[in-house]
């Protein structure tokens, strides 16, 4: 089944690559439109992969199944790596369109500081020892910090600013083009197939770092070993 | 730079940082097995 996701993600991000290649120019932006392609999907799973780290810490808090902690913190990895995606891909399109690498604008500013929040996040498991602790701090600062998603997308609709307001999820119809809109789909559902495929094998990695971490290590002391398992022949540890 | 230079430069960032990630995680899958 993971294989076969790999697959499909491979396979689809091909055909998004070739549709994005092939769509027509936009109207007023021309080729420069293309970089959408593969922004907004970066940005869709931004939210996507920040709302699974909210979904599996509540879950864990809930269950106290360590599997759930290992979906929030891989989810959390594979996020950050689409958010810092998102980020640079919007500021290559911002040079030659807007004339600015960067602008404080709302929706820039809060994307970072959720980049920075769930670096953070990434951060704080690494200086925590114990699973069971790591998962439980963890799971608090998952929720608390996914109270940021909708606010980075609500951003350009309760603030005027530079960047558009939504093309596709909105209200009335989308105001882009078919031919345009089926690339953007495409894009969106390969970027998404790689994002399940990133994070099942992030997960199975997590697994696997979890059981060494739990191993004794062989030059550790064992609590009463000296009593149980006395060293005979004075073999020189 | 034109249109196109800079879709290149996009596209490059994004399928090259995705090809470092899968990389970097069969890294570490490979160095958590050796251990």
């Amino acid at each position: 089944m993971k294989r076969n996701i790999e697959i499909a993600a491979a396979g689809s991000v091909l055909l998004a690559f070739v549709a994005g290649l092939a769509a027509p120019p936009d109207a007023v932006q021309g080729d420069l439109q293309r970089i959408m392609y593969v922004h907004v999907p970066s940005a869709w799973l931004a939210y996507l992969a920040f709302g699974v780290t909210l979904v599996g810490s509540i879950a864990y808090l809930v269950t106290r199944r360590l599997r759930w902690d290992r979906l929030a913190a891989s989810s959390a990895e594979v996020g950050v790596v689409f958010t810092g995606l998102a980020l640079a891909t919007g500021s290559i399109w911002g040079k030659p369109v807007w004339g600015v690498w960067w602008t404080w604008d709302a929706r820039l500013v809060l994307t970072a500081a959720m980049f920075f929040v769930y670096l953070a996040y990434l951060a704080l498991r690494r200086s925590i020892e114990g699973a069971e602790r790591r998962a439980r701090r963890s799971a608090v600062f998952g929720i608390v910090a996914a109270l940021q998603i909708p606010v980075v997308h609500f951003s350009v609709v309760w603030w005027r600013g530079l960047h558009q307001p939504p093309t596709v999820l909105r209200p009335d119809n989308p105001q882009i083009d078919a031919p345009l809109l089926f690339a953007l789909l495409m894009a969106v559902f390969a970027f998404t197939l790689v994002y399940v495929a990133l994070v099942g094998r992030r997960m199975d990695l997590a697994a696997a770092e979890d059981l060494l971490n739990d191993a004794p290590r062989p030059d550790e002391d064992v609590a009463g070993a000296a009593v149980t398992a006395p060293q005979v022949g004075g073999a020189a540890r | 730079m034109s249109d196109w230079g800079w879709v290149a430069f996009a596209y490059s960032i994004v399928y090259g940082a995705l090809i470092a990630y899968v990389w970097s995680l069969a890294a570490r899958a490979r160095r958590v097995r050796g251990r």
